[in-house]
């Protein structure tokens, strides 16, 4: 049973690893989709807080893989989705730079730096989306939203700060009656 | 520092400039260990430029500069994609293996700390309504790093159909990703290529 779960995460974590444009923002959607609907390992409103938590956290975002694999199949569970998360995009990565190395200017890389753009920019507002969905959709929860938009596109405030920040108020509201 | 060390030779690189150090395997692991634990808060990429850069000469700022643009147009996380390109040109395999374990290993180990957490406290409901709220902080990160990169974008129909092709075949119609960016990505890479300015100068 456990290895079942081990393999899963392989087959879903390797594959969005090589898609991961941008980082861990392009693939949440699919994320959700694959352990929420596909695999039925995780509730949505459960997916909801562990991406609240990797947000919380430090170091990149596509970690929240490490999260998911603890979270439905122990230590072993995150070592296996965070290797399967690095290790393929890694390759890419070994690749692509002596690639780069040898081509200096050309237009196929100026085609990647700009064609790539576009596709990202969908995943990551499909991502954006997903979240969303999967947790409780009140006045609160929205005003939270444009809130916090609204200040980290206008201001230079500190997202790590700005999550610390909700957190409390969120606690405060909580213990009023919210 | 780099002084210090006098007469130590670097090994003959036809790419680099004679100036350029080459670390032990340790040495790596001790300077990305360090930018992984102080990067908490998302300050990898100085560190990172501080370390590899300034204090030790592994690599050209040319060079350095070349891997942010790499890191940030592949699939990875940035920061990772970064360590990666660092070690890589430090030391070969090895050091590239080296160099992503210490920038991630740190967070890891935060980041299991809180999903223990989560495990002991999910029994409370403070704790769910916490997180909602937290979650909504982290979809507005996404959505203020995604308007800010939109701007970014070239300003054509091309770009502004595929990106909302791609938001409405993934986030509204629920399609599995994998083939949508395969129809996605080339046909993107595709227009780019169409209208590239620089094959007209005739680079």
């Amino acid at each position: 049973m456990d290895d079942n779960r081990l393999l899963g995460l392989i087959l879903v974590f390797a594959p969005l690893s090589i898609l991961s444009f941008g980082g861990g923002q392009a693939i949440i959607a699919d994320m959700q989709h694959q352990t929420v609907d596909v695999w039925g390992w995780l509730s949505a409103n459960q997916f909801s807080d562990l991406f609240a938590i990797s947000r919380a956290a430090p170091g990149p975002s596509t970690l929240i893989a490490a999260l998911i694999g603890y979270q439905i199949a122990g230590i072993w569970g995150s070592i296996i989705a965070t290797l399967a998360i690095y290790i393929p995009s890694s390759i890419v990565v070994y690749y692509a730079t002596s690639w780069w190395q040898n081509h200096p200017d050309s237009r196929l890389k100026r085609s990647f730096e700009r064609g790539l753009g576009p596709v990202a920019i969908g995943l990551l507002f499909a991502g954006a989306l997903a979240i969303i969905e999967s947790g409780p959709i009140t006045l609160l929860m929205l005003v939270n939203l444009a809130l916090c938009t609204a200040i980290l596109y206008f201001t230079k405030f500190s997202p790590y700060k700005l999550v610390g920040t909700v957190a409390l108020v969120f606690l405060g509201l909580n213990l009023v009656g919210f | 520092m780099s002084a210090t060390k006098g007469q130590s030779q670097p090994e003959p690189d036809h790419h680099a400039p004679p100036q350029l150090e080459t670390p032990s395997l340790w040495q790596l692991m001790m300077a990305f260990l360090k930018i992984g634990v102080t990067s908490f808060g998302g300050a990898s990429r100085p560190m990172m430029h501080r370390e590899s850069v300034e204090a030790n000469k592994w690599l050209s700022d040319r060079d350095f500069i070349a891997g942010f643009a790499l890191a940030q147009v592949l699939p990875g996380a940035n920061p990772v994609n970064l360590a990666l390109y660092v070690g890589l040109r430090a030391r070969g395999v090895p050091g590239a293996a080296i160099a992503v374990l210490g920038m991630v290993l740190p967070a890891f180990c935060v980041i299991l700390l809180m999903g223990y957490a989560y495990r002991e406290l999910i029994a409370y409901p403070a704790t769910h309504f916490v997180l909602a709220g937290v979650a909504g902080a982290g979809v507005a990160a996404t959505l203020a790093t995604g308007a800010k990169m939109a701007t970014k974008l070239d300003r054509n129909w091309m770009t502004a159909i595929i990106a909302l092709a791609v938001f409405i075949a993934v986030g509204v119609l629920h399609i599995s990703m994998t083939p949508v960016v395969i129809v996605a990505i080339p046909a993107s890479l595709a227009a780019a290529w169409v209208t590239d300015k620089g094959a007209r100068d005739g680079r």
